[in-house]
């Protein structure tokens, strides 16, 4: 008897035992691949040869709304995106790129002190970040309180805004949903540059006109920042083909193709009124894709 | 009896996991580092954030990180690296590794031995490249991670 439960206790032991040695080769494994994955090793730091693996730090829907607000964008209550019933939006895809899409209305309302508009946008966005899960954000530290104290203060709102996006920020990256930072950043994107082209086309402002071409300049890191995260969700692939026909129309441009190191220069680039309308006509057309759930 | 025993290996396995995997986490704060960067961006607006794990392997590594920005701008990064176990070197470029034209707009080379906090006003570019050194460890394998905050205004 004494023999049989020390077999079982060996037993047990030997189970538990490789479990923990199974366990903890996995996490080495995973470890070892993740640095592979994201780095590259070499033998010498003075050593340029190798080219590393990049990734990408987007930058925020506020910041692109204040720099069209700099360059003389106008307001117009006609072109913000109609307020849907968040619930119609059923894939994850759908979800964050809706919920860019309301960021940068959001944003384009607080930049042009349209607060009640801003907060029925706060609203939406609140609605769908609760349906992605992450509806926690808006209680921390208040902001969705705060933001409603701060209406009539366009820049108390947009600090507000701003620490939203930080704790958003710091939500998705501990929980490892760092596609949905880059999902909701395309969305917003292509909503401001919705926005900004349309009323380009009306008022054909140099300063807009500049902007516009500058933003373009981000669409490859927008790109390259999907593709680092395309594995995490295979929807993603299309919403990469989407945004690289619009970089394909941008990168056949004249004033683009006839443009020396234009990436690299700090001169204002411009584009004609033509080239503005073709991608124009595109981001609208994605504008269209996106707020419908397609 | 073999119950008892089955229910203690069950026991044993789910504490040695969660002991592992503790064990392998990079034991970084983010919230603190976080907490600690914006403290830093004073009279700048937080645009973006970007955690790095870092691993130190028994050979030198390289990582890079690309930030788009815009011209006119006013631009603030801070890094924290005080999650790390020993220092890295981060140097910025305003030009990509493809570019001929390529040189340091920013690097931690010359800093105070124990600094773990480095703050760095851009000057007017189109385009940041955050390159971290991470020194070859043939002793331990340790990790940490790194944060840096873009702030502008």
């Amino acid at each position: 008897m004494f023999t049989r439960k020390k077999m079982l206790v060996v037993k047990s032991v030997l189970f538990v035992a490789s479990a923990v040695f199974m366990v903890s080769c996995g996490n080495n494994e995973a470890a070892k691949e993740e640095t592979d994955s994201k780095s590259v090793v070499k033998e010498d730091t003075t050593a340029t040869a190798e080219v590393p693996e990049t990734s990408y730090s987007l930058p925020s829907p506020l910041q692109i709304a204040s720099i069209f607000k700099k360059s003389g964008l106008k307001y117009k209550s006609d072109l913000t995106s109609q307020m849907r019933d968040p619930s119609k939006y059923t894939s994850s895809l759908s979800k964050s790129l809706n919920l860019g899409v309301y960021s940068g209305d959001l944003s384009y309302c607080v930049m042009n002190k349209q607060s009640q508009e801003a907060m029925k946008y706060m609203k939406l966005c609140r609605s769908l970040a609760d349906n992605l899960g992450m509806g926690s954000v808006f209680e921390e530290a208040n902001l969705s309180k705060r933001f409603e104290k701060n209406l009539e203060n366009e820049d108390s709102l947009a600090y507000i805004i701003a620490e939203l996006q930080m704790v958003t920020d710091m939500y998705l990256d501990e929980n490892d949903q760092q596609q949905i930072t880059s999902i909701v950043f395309a969305g917003a994107w292509i909503e401001s540059m919705y926005i900004g082209s349309k009323v380009y086309e009306k008022g054909k402002d140099k300063s807009l006109n500049n902007k516009l071409a500058e933003q373009m300049n981000i669409l490859g890191s927008i790109i390259n920042a999907l593709k680092a995260v395309e594995k995490k969700e295979a929807t993603i692939a299309s919403l990469i083909t989407d945004l690289k026909s619009i970089k394909d129309i941008y990168d056949a441009l004249p004033s683009i193709k006839n443009a020396v190191d234009a990436a690299d220069s700090d001169k204002p680039m411009s584009l004609t009124d033509d080239e503005v309308a073709s991608l124009t006509k595109r981001i609208s057309e994605l504008r269209t894709k996106f707020v419908n759930g397609n | 009896m073999r119950k008892i025993i089955y229910i203690s290996a069950l026991v044993g396995l789910i504490v040695s996991y969660g002991f592992t995997t503790i064990q392998t986490a990079d034991n970084c704060d983010k919230k603190a580092l976080s907490e600690a960067c914006k403290k830093k961006l004073e009279d700048y607006k937080y645009d973006s954030q970007k955690y790095s794990k870092i691993n130190f392997t028994d050979r030198n590594v390289q990582m890079e990180v690309e930030l788009p920005v815009f011209i006119g701008e006013k631009y603030r990064l801070i890094f924290n690296t005080s999650s790390l176990p020993k220092p890295i070197l981060i140097t910025v470029y305003s030009k990509s590794k493809e570019s001929t034209k390529r040189v340091p707009i920013y690097t931690t080379k010359d800093a105070a031995a124990g600094t773990t906090e480095f703050v760095f006003d851009a000057p007017r570019v189109r385009n940041m490249y955050i390159d971290y050194d991470v020194p070859k460890e043939d002793k331990d394998k340790l990790s940490g991670c790194v944060i840096f905050m873009v702030g502008y205004k």
